[in-house]
C-alpha cells in the first residue's frame, strides 16, 4: 500500500533534513524521474484537508464564543431574565436532544473506524445511524420552536407578542386586540355558545375572559388589575421540577402550587392570541433563537455532509474526509455542551 | 507492490513530491511522538472500547448536570452553585469530545498552534463585551428604567397568579 509506504519522521525537522540530505536526488533518478522534482513539505504534519478543517474550526470557536458570550453577558446584565419555565422550554427535551448528539457522535467516530479497516458497509450504516440521528436532533428542535411560536414568542415577525411588564402599555395593547372586528365577532359567538357545547375549561375560561374584558375596559383600573389580566392571558408557570410546560396543555407540575389555573386563555381559545407578559422575555427570544438557530444551521449542514459521504464507499481511501466531516460534528456537538445547560438549566 | 515498496524505503522525511502528501493514516502515527515506531497497530489509539467509555462518561455527567434540575438537587436556592458545577461538568465534557472524539489527545504539537490563539480569542472576544453590554443597566436613564422589566414584575404577576381577584367561574 503506497499509502503507509510513506514514513514520516518523529516530528523532528533535523532529523529529516539529515535523512533527506543523505539520500539526495541521485535516488529520484534511480526512479526514473526526469529533471529536477519540485518538493513540497508540509508547514504542519496533518494532510490539507484536516489543517483547513481545524483552521475552520478554530474561526468557528471564535463565531460561537462571540455568541454565547454576547449572550452571558447580556444575560447577567439583565435586570431580570425568564425563567426556562416562563418560556415553555422543557429541560427533559433538552437532555435528550444533548443525548442524541452525544449518540451521534460517538456512531460517526465509529463509522471512521470502520471506514479505516477497511469494513465499507459497517461505515456506512454507522454514517447512515449519524444522519438520522441529527435529522431526529433537528426534528426535536422543530417541536420546540413549534412550542415557541404557538405562544407567540417569535424571533422576529410576525412581531412578537411579548411584552415586558404589565403596565399601561400593555393594557392598552390588550385593549387593542379585543377590539378588532374579528375578534369582537369570535367574542361574540364565543359568549352565545350555549355552556353544554363547551368543555368545564371553556366555561369556566369564558367567565375569566369576561372578566378581564371588563377589567382592561373599566375606567376603575387598577394597577394590580394589569397583572392580573397578564396573569389570566399566559401564566408565568412557576412548576419545579418534573413540571412538564412544554406544550402548555400539559399537567402542572405539581409542586408550583399555582393559583387555580395552569393555562393561559391563549392556550384554551388558540384564536384570541392576546398580548402576553413575559419579564426580560423579548431579550431572552432573540439569544434563544439565534443561538439554537445558528446551531441548527450548522446541524443542517452537517446532515448534507454526510449525505454526501454516503454517496462514496466509505473504504480506507475515504478516511480523511470521513474524519473530517466527524470533527466538524463533534464541533457542532461541542456548542450544544455549552448551549444546553446555558440554555435550559440556568 | 514491489514499486511501492521501493518508494518506502527511500523516501524520508516528510518532504515528499507535489500530490504525494501523505494520508491521515500515516500523521496519525507520525501524531504518536518518538515513543512509537510508526509501525505499529492503528487501533493503538482510538479503540472502540475507549470511545464506548467516553461515551459512557459523558452520559454519566449529562445526567450529572440534568440532577441539578432534580428535585434532589441541595443547592435549589442557591443559584451560583448549579451554575459553576454546571460550567465545570460542560467543560469536562467538552474536553472529553475535543480530546479523545476529535483525537487532539493523539496529535502532535501542532494542536496548541490552532486551538490556543482560538480559545484566547474567544475569551478576549466575551471579556471585551463586559464594559459596555453586560454593565448596561447600572446607569440608565429614568425612562427607561420605567419601562424595563424587573424582578418586582415577575413576583407581581405571581401575586396576581394567587390572587382570588377574579369571582370563580361567572355563573
Amino acid at each position: 500500500m503506497n499509502a503507509s509506504a510513506i514514513s514520516l519522521p518523529h516530528g523532528h525537522d533535523g532529523h529529516s533534513a539529515d535523512h533527506h540530505g543523505g539520500h539526495g536526488g541521485g535516488h529520484g533518478d534511480g526512479h526514473g524521474h526526469h529533471g529536477p522534482v519540485l518538493q513540497y513539505q508540509p508547514g504542519l504534519p496533518l494532510t490539507r484537508g484536516k489543517l483547513i478543517m481545524w483552521l475552520f474550526l478554530s474561526t468557528e470557536i471564535m463565531f460561537f464564543a462571540a455568541l454565547l458570550g454576547s449572550y452571558v453577558v447580556l444575560r447577567f446584565g439583565a435586570p431580570v431574565w425568564p425563567k426556562p419555565h416562563h418560556v415553555h422550554l422543557s429541560e427533559p427535551i433538552g437532555a435528550f436532544n444533548t443525548f442524541v448528539l452525544i449518540c451521534s457522535s460517538v456512531t460517526i467516530v465509529l463509522a471512521l473506524e470502520a471506514a479505516r479497516v477497511n469494513r465499507a458497509g459497517l461505515a456506512k450504516l454507522w454514517m447512515l445511524l449519524t444522519l438520522l440521528l441529527g435529522i431526529l436532533f433537528l426534528g426535536v428542535k422543530g417541536y420546540e420552536y413549534q412550542a415557541k411560536f404557538s405562544h407567540g414568542i417569535y424571533p422576529q415577525k410576525p412581531r412578537s407578542q411579548i411584552y415586558e411588564k404589565p403596565d399601561l402599555y400593555y393594557g392598552s395593547a390588550v385593549r387593542a386586540r379585543l377590539g378588532e372586528p374579528a375578534i369582537i365577532d369570535k367574542l361574540k359567538e364565543l359568549d352565545d355558545t350555549p355552556a353544554d357545547q363547551l368543555t368545564a375549561e371553556q366555561v369556566a375560561a369564558r367567565g375569566r375572559l369576561q372578566q378581564i374584558r371588563k377589567m382592561v375596559t373599566s375606567p376603575e383600573q387598577q394597577a394590580f388589575d394589569l397583572a392580573v389580566v397578564a396573569d389570566q392571558v399566559m401564566p408565568l408557570p412557576t412548576a419545579g421540577p418534573g413540571g412538564s410546560h412544554d406544550g402548555g396543555h400539559g399537567g402542572d407540575g405539581g409542586q408550583g402550587g399555582h393559583g387555580g389555573h395552569t393555562s393561559g386563555l391563549n392556550d384554551i381559545f388558540p384564536w384570541l392570541r392576546l398580548p402576553a407578559v413575559i419579564p426580560g422575555g423579548n431579550m431572552w427570544a432573540s439569544t434563544y433563537f439565534l443561538l439554537t438557530g445558528f446551531h441548527a444551521v450548522h446541524v443542517l449542514v452537517g446532515l448534507i455532509v454526510f449525505t454526501i459521504l454516503l454517496l462514496y464507499k466509505l473504504d480506507s481511501k475515504q478516511a480523511g474526509k470521513i474524519e473530517n466531516a466527524g470533527l466538524y460534528w463533534h464541533f457542532v456537538d461541542l456548542v450544544w455542551i455549552f448551549l444546553f445547560p446555558l440554555l435550559y438549566l440556568f | 507492490m514491489s514499486d511501492s515498496d521501493s518508494h518506502a524505503i527511500h523516501s524520508h522525511g516528510p518532504i515528499t513530491r507535489p500530490g504525494d502528501l501523505p494520508t491521515s493514516e500515516d500523521l496519525d502515527h507520525a501524531g504518536h511522538g518518538s515513543g512509537h515506531d510508526g509501525h505499529d497497530n492503528h487501533a493503538g489509539h482510538g479503540g472502540i472500547g475507549k470511545y464506548l467509555l467516553v461515551f459512557v462518561a459523558l452520559c454519566g455527567l449529562t445526567t450529572m448536570s440534568f440532577l441539578t434540575y432534580s428535585p434532589y438537587w441541595p443547592w435549589r436556592n442557591e443559584p451560583h452553585v448549579g451554575w459553576a458545577f454546571m460550567m465545570a461538568v460542560s467543560c469536562t465534557k467538552a474536553l472529553l469530545v475535543v480530546l479523545f472524539f476529535m483525537h487532539v489527545f493523539w496529535e502532535a504539537n501542532w494542536k496548541y498552534v490552532l486551538t490556543i490563539p482560538a480559545a484566547m480569542m474567544a475569551i478576549f472576544l466575551a471579556l471585551m463585551l463586559v464594559p459596555d453590554i453586560g454593565m448596561r443597566n447600572r446607569m440608565v436613564s429614568q425612562e427607561r428604567a420605567l419601562h424595563m422589566a424587573r424582578a418586582s414584575d415577575v413576583r407581581l404577576m405571581e401575586q396576581a397568579a394567587e390572587s382570588q381577584v377574579l369571582a370563580e367561574p361567572a355563573h
